[in-house]
């Protein structure tokens, strides 16, 4: 059956105009979805890695990453709106790993730094540099853990090479002379703390 | 005490970490299994949409829509001839069951016996009743002894301890 032709539901029949509005509504969520596919395959990467960076577990970064994309589906309607896709995606997953952080308060967080520090790169190096490293990347970890919420924020997402100050600004929702702000901030705060790490008991 | 440069060399140290952090690759087949959780997410939302009930606009048959004069005025005929078949089913199916219910009859009133008032105004809700006192035994003159006479012979009570029913008026002192 055409598309320009009636449907019939017994003695009763459905104008044109209620058919093509359909088809049209289908042909709009058929680009939807084309343009959600294109979104996750240019920067579920990003977001994993952003996930990843505060929630420090593949599982729960995967888990977030898709929670995200799924609150886009949701919104899906909203995404013609959107200026930047990659900066949108980035604060919709931050938002999103931070409220799991935060409900996962009570979990300790010392077994994840360990096991971290375990994960990270360290390719070419014997083992008893692979042990000095993953002891300086826990300590790292440590001294950030420590930060002030809002300073520590700043300084992970800083970490992103792709995430210019303008940017992470837009991500956390703050103005960029507050970003440099904080980030000076965290950046003496961890010099203080990996100096009282450093500095024998 | 350690020298700036220190510091600032361990804090790019630092920043290194978390740039490893940040540069961690993603697993393997991340993509494929976020396109198939919002495939499935999708599929279910439009089977929810599809349960929904949806605003449909309907409109009459076209045989109804016919292009002659004739044909207009008699599809016109016919739709009036509908709705005035529905009208008349409507109205007399609604007669039909006026005319049977039976309509409210006025409630039958019981009317109470009237209080009937105490004698002293007041009403005897917390009246007790009390029994009717028995009249007393009367007793003849001739039965009171005289004084100066014989007093009668003594009678069955006196024998067993009874008092006798009545008894001279010095007896009592």
């Amino acid at each position: 059956m055409s598309t320009g032709q009636a449907i019939y539901t017994g003695w009763m029949e459905i104008p044109n105009s209620a058919v093509n509005e359909e088809v049209q509504r289908r042909a709009e969520d058929h680009a939807l979805a084309a343009q959600l596919a294109a979104l996750v395959d240019q920067y579920s990467s990003a977001l994993y890695r952003v996930a990843f960076s505060v929630l420090r577990n593949p599982s729960d970064a995967e888990d977030a990453v898709q929670e995200a994309f799924l609150r886009v589906l949701r919104h899906r309607d909203t995404l013609g709106e959107v200026r930047d896709h990659r900066v949108w995606l980035i604060r919709i997953v931050w938002n999103i790993v931070l409220d799991r952080k935060r409900r996962a308060k009570t979990r300790p967080e010392t077994d994840d730094v360990a096991d971290l520090a375990r994960v990270l790169p360290s390719s070419g190096l014997s083992a008893e540099e692979l042990a000095a490293a993953a002891q300086h990347h826990a300590r790292v970890l440590a001294c950030v853990e420590q930060l002030p919420e809002k300073e520590r924020q700043v300084l992970t997402l800083s970490a992103f090479d792709e995430l210019s100050s303008v940017e992470i600004a837009a991500v956390l929702g703050i103005t960029e002379s507050s970003v440099r702000s904080r980030l000076f901030r965290a950046r003496n705060l961890m010099a203080g703390l990996l100096d009282h790490t450093r500095t024998p008991k | 005490m350690t020298s700036h440069s220190d510091n600032s060399s361990e804090i790019s140290q630092a920043e290194e970490t978390l740039r490893l952090i940040a540069r961690l690759p993603a697993p393997a087949g991340l993509e494929s299994r976020i396109h198939a959780a919002l495939h499935a997410a999708s599929q279910s939302h439009s089977n929810a949409a599809f349960r929904e009930p949806h605003g449909r606009v309907v409109a009459w048959p076209s045989a109804l829509r016919s292009q002659s004069s004739w044909a207009r005025s008699h599809g016109e005929w016919m739709r009036s001839a509908a709705a005035a078949a529905i009208v008349f089913v409507v109205a007399g199916g609604g007669w039909g069951v006026y005319t049977r219910v039976e309509r409210n009859l006025p409630g039958k009133v019981i009317v109470m016996p009237a209080r009937i008032a105490a004698p002293s105004g007041f009403s005897g809700a917390s009246a007790v009743r009390t029994p009717q006192t028995l009249a007393g035994p009367t007793v003849s003159q001739s039965a009171i002894p005289k004084p100066g006479k014989k007093s009668p012979p003594r009678t069955a009570s006196a024998q067993t301890g009874a008092l006798p029913a009545t008894l001279p008026p010095d007896s009592a002192k």
